[in-house]
């Protein structure tokens, strides 16, 4: 795979981390398997690419981890959507938004213009 | 410190490994149950995992990398935090106790300011490197006569040639000797210049090149060619208006058309001030090789020689010399140090001094503020255990309290740094002018980096002891135990009383000191001088060589400017001589004395001399022993008359008359007969000893610079200084009048050096001795407040008063007295270093060793009554229940 191509899926990766955490905290195994379920087969990320995210969210501030118990009472990292995280979010959901919307008109697009 | 963070980096590393470990191992744990749910069997369950995964190991190494940095980033902000945390709650507290800041702010400031202007001094005049290209390759060159005891004596041009030409260790000499000028026509009035007459080859070896115009060249060293100047960038700024045209053009110099053929650059005097310099143009065919009357010469080291083989090469070609030409160079030799050496001079050793001075102030002022840091340590105890308690470390609390004084000695080197900016005003004001580099001297940024680096230096010596003794805090001993008294331990008291006669013992070395130096300086200044130094004008004329080439002139001249002088209102006596007392003036010849058998070398008899007026010996005050004074009347060489003074005839005739003796200077020298005998007075600068001298009269080979001395009634005699300067002006514009001052002024500028050296030591034992009142106050009044359980009950079970005051009193005497006998070992052993600084007193002076203990010990006393009379004003009932 070529630079740009990863760079994108890496921006497209944390765009995506975020947004399974505004549902409320979540471990990383969490996170993968609700990505996984909603993309299906189309975005066929190694599991292991999410935890690099993960911490680098966390450095920057836009997540913060915790040790808690599991359900089935064992020891797990938490990641929890913090304020600037949220903000973060908004404003890139926004510009993805956007350029999907940009990327759509060029494709749908019927004739060439003036 | 150091080994701490680092066993907490591994600590703190260790735990980011684990914690991702245990992340992506429970993710694997996840997937793989997954896996086996759907029917795999636990190893492909686990395979399968891990393939989902991906490469474990580098996002193992990815996660780590990006915590480790979080991690550092972390600490260094936690750190910060602390710090500023640190310095709030400092200041915080220290606000709280202004009293005991300020005492400390202020005993820091003190020894900061006194450090930094000594230090600015020595960096101006030792450290800082000679304006010259490779300076300490530079050699100064100048004759000695061991067996005369001559050193740093003037030299002989033949001398100068055959070191020049037989010396290869040095590849370059260059001589020099002084001169001064009348500077006259275009650009103000006629004044007179200080310069040098200087070799081709002197400037090119210093590695100085004139910013305009050229140097001089080697043709130039023959007289007829030598009329041409180089000009100092000062002189030509100030006189020419910066002129550029000038270079080229001619002006008057001693009444003579001189070509200026260059500017020097800025800053370049030489020697000392000198602004105006000719090129050195000798006949060596008239040069003998006796005539050693030129200042000195400069020499550049060859490459890859040093100045012990110049030394060595040089004494080689003088022993030569030596043995060529016996009757001249008998016991003459060259002289070479390094030219720094040769500017500084007798500088180094005063200033030396005050540096170890000022250390001793500044150990003083380190002393008394951790003193105070231990008493309030004392009185903190609880409060550090309280915050030991509540979870400080110990660590954080040493850090706290070592943050404390580092604010304090940053505080108080701030306000000395402040301070030594007045501190330098006054001591370049100490120095004369012609001190070398005296113009460097000021506060730069080395000396405020030096200010800086000592405060620092001095709040972690003084910051340390507490430190320490917090981060050993005992929680049980200071929280359980209520009573103030048992938390003070008998380490910390025997700590600060320490302290105490250290502060001492170092103030006795500094005072002992001070009074040696102050008395010496008192022995010189009272030193009966042999003529009445006040009520007296001296100034200096110099006729130019041109106009006044014939005798008679000068002669008319002179005899006008008296005769307009001693008819001013408020004149009492008026003379002239070519070199008054303290003056610099000391030229000597050696003296053939009739009917004794000529001396052998090395035994001459040697005199100082010089051609006065008649009026000169009334008007400098000096009385007339024996004989006649000499007159008007005295102008003949063929009758040539002379008055000596009574070294001369003690000296010269041992018990005989000494009137109607005659001696002469030389073979080819007029015989003079002695006609009148003078008091003996101080001539050269003191100490010196007083020296034989013969005063010929002026009328006989009138000088062309005479320094004009006029008696006067009048309250201040520089109110006379217009009216002369105007009555030489009316005779002749061209003539210019310099070194105007009253005959007080000169002899007190002479002194300058022992005056120096006293008042800055006197400075620094004041300080020294505040200082130390400051901490036995300090100590005394702490123990007192500890004590007053023990004294109430001392006065309630019957001690009177008076005991009570003897019991503190006789804890400060104690203090003082171990201060005072190890100080005097101390003193004992480092006024050795002062011998060669001293004059008319001992080393051990008994009087000084006297007076100073017993001042020290009384004012010791005094600093301990206060707290002592407080002690006695306790009452048992209020002491007994405190606590």
């Amino acid at each position: 795979m070529t630079k740009p191509a990863v760079d994108l899926l890496q921006g497209t990766l944390d765009l995506l981390i975020l947004k399974t955490l505004s549902w409320g905290p979540a471990h990383g195994y969490a996170v993968a398997r609700w990505i996984h379920q909603l993309t299906g087969a189309v975005l066929q990320v190694g599991e292991g690419s999410l935890y690099p995210a993960l911490h680098r969210l966390e450095e920057r501030g836009w997540i913060v981890a915790e040790w808690r118990l599991t359900e089935h009472n064992r020891r797990a990292k938490f990641y929890t959507l913090t304020p600037k995280g949220r903000q973060q979010l908004g404003a890139e959901t926004d510009t993805w938004l956007q350029f999907v919307d940009a990327v759509g008109r060029v494709l749908g697009a019927t004739e060439q213009p003036a | 410190m150091s080994a701490t963070g680092g066993r907490l980096r591994r600590i703190l590393c260790g735990r980011v490994r684990d914690e991702v470990d245990d992340e992506l191992a429970f993710h694997l744990d996840l997937r793989t149950r997954d896996h086996l749910a759907a029917g795999l069997s636990p190893a492909a369950a686990r395979a399968a995992a891990e393939r989902d995964f991906g490469d474990v190991l580098a996002v193992r190494a990815a996660c780590i990398t990006i915590d480790e940095r979080r991690q550092r980033r972390e600490e260094r902000v936690e750190y910060m935090g602390d710090l500023w945390q640190d310095l709030r709650f400092a200041a915080r507290s220290l606000r709280k106790s202004a009293g005991f800041a300020l005492t400390a702010i202020v005993c820091i400031a003190l020894g900061v300011c006194v450090t930094t202007t000594i230090y600015a001094a020595v960096d101006a005049i030792l450290l800082r490197p000679l304006p010259y290209r490779d300076a300490d390759r530079l050699v100064a060159v100048y004759a000695q006569n061991a067996p005369h005891g001559y050193h740093g004596s003037n030299i002989s041009y033949p001398d100068y040639v055959a070191w020049r030409d037989g010396v290869r260790s040095l590849e370059a000499l260059g001589i020099w000797t002084w001169t001064s000028h009348a500077l006259s026509g275009a650009g103000g009035e006629a004044e007179r210049v200080e310069g040098a007459a200087v070799a081709a080859s002197l400037f090119p070896l210093l590695g100085v090149r004139p910013a305009r115009g050229r140097a001089f060249v080697t043709a130039e060293e023959r007289p007829g060619a030598d009329r041409e100047v180089l000009l100092g960038d000062a002189l030509w700024r100030r006189r020419y208006g910066a002129d550029p045209a000038i270079v080229g053009r001619t002006i008057t110099i001693d009444a003579s058309p001189y070509v200026v053929v260059g500017i020097m650059p800025p800053g370049f005097a030489f020697p000392e001030r000198g602004q105006l310099w000719v090129p050195f143009a000798t006949d060596p065919a008239k040069e003998a090789h006796g005539n050693r009357g030129y200042a000195g010469a400069i020499g550049r080291l060859g490459p890859g020689f040093t100045l012990d083989r110049a030394k060595a090469d040089l004494a080689t070609v003088s022993a030569r010399l030596e043995r060529e030409f016996p009757r001249d160079n008998a016991g003459w030799a060259a002289e070479a140090m390094p030219l720094r050496d040769d500017l500084v001079g007798d500088l180094r050793r005063p200033l030396l001094v005050f540096f170890g001075a000022v250390g001793l102030v500044l150990l003083i002022a380190c002393a008394n503020v951790a003193n105070l840091m231990l008493a309030r340590g004392a009185a903190r105890q609880r409060e550090l255990a309280v915050r030991a308690a509540i979870g400080a470390a110990a660590g954080r609390l040493a850090r706290q309290i070592l943050t404390e004084s580092l604010l304090l000695a940053l505080g108080g080197g701030v306000l000395g740094a402040a301070l030594s900016v007045g501190g330098v005003v006054a001591l370049r004001r100490a120095f004369p002018d012609d001190v070398p580099f005296f113009d460097a001297l000021g506060i730069g940024g080395a000396a405020v980096g030096f200010a800086v680096l000592v405060s620092l230096a001095a709040g972690a010596l003084f910051g340390a002891v507490p430190a320490r003794r917090a981060a050993r805090v005992n929680l049980n001993a200071s929280l359980r135990d209520g009573t103030r008294g048992a938390g003070d331990g008998v380490e910390r008291s025997r700590l600060r009383a320490g302290l105490v006669v250290a502060e001492v013992a170092l103030s006795l070395v500094l005072m002992v000191g001070a009074g040696l130096l102050v008395r010496s300086y008192r022995a010189i200044e009272s030193t009966d001088l042999g003529f009445a130094e006040r009520g007296a004008l001296t100034m200096r004329v110099s006729l130019p060589e041109a106009k006044y080439a014939a005798p008679a002139r000068r002669q008319a001249f002179l005899d006008a400017l008296l005769a307009r002088t001693a008819a001013m209102p408020g004149v009492t006596a008026v003379g002239s001589a070519q070199g008054i007392p303290f003056s610099g003036w000391n030229v000597q010849a050696d003296y053939e004395i009739e009917g004794q058998p000529p001396r052998r070398p090395g035994d001459e008899f040697v005199s100082h001399f010089q051609w006065v007026t008649p009026g000169f010996f009334a008007a400098m005050g000096v009385p007339l022993r024996r004989g006649r004074a000499l007159t008007a009347a005295d102008r003949d060489t063929a009758a040539y008359v002379g008055v000596v003074n009574e070294t001369f005839a003690r000296r010269a005739f041992p018990g005989q008359d000494p009137l109607g003796r005659r001696v002469r200077s030389g073979k080819w020298s007029p015989w003079v007969t002695i006609v009148g005998v003078v008091g003996d007075y101080r001539h050269y600068r003191l100490p010196q000893p007083m020296g034989p001298a013969l005063y010929l009269p002026f009328a006989a080979e009138p000088p062309h610079s005479q320094t004009l001395v006029a008696r006067t009634s009048l309250a201040d005699p520089l109110a006379l200084a217009p009216a002369v300067h105007a009555a030489v002006r009316a005779l002749d514009p061209e003539v210019p009048v310099y070194q105007v001052q009253t005959l007080e002024q000169q002899v007190s500028r002479s002194l300058w050096r022992p005056r120096l050296q006293g008042q800055v030591l006197a400075v620094f034992a004041a300080l020294a001795l505040l200082l130390a009142v400051v901490g036995i106050y300090g100590v005394i009044s702490y123990a007192v407040a500890q004590r007053t359980r023990e004294l109430g009950l001392r006065l309630a079970l019957g001690a009177t008063r008076a005991q009570v005051l003897g019991l503190v009193l006789g804890q400060g005497g104690r203090l003082a007295l171990g201060g005072v006998v190890v100080g005097l070992i101390g003193a004992v052993a480092l006024s050795r270093m002062l011998a060669s600084l001293l004059y008319g007193v001992t080393a051990l002076d008994p009087l000084t060793f006297g007076v100073v203990p017993v001042l020290l010990g009384a004012v010791a006393m005094l600093a301990s009554l206060g707290p002592a009379r407080r002690a006695t004003k306790v009452d048992p009932i209020v002491a007994m229940r405190a606590d």
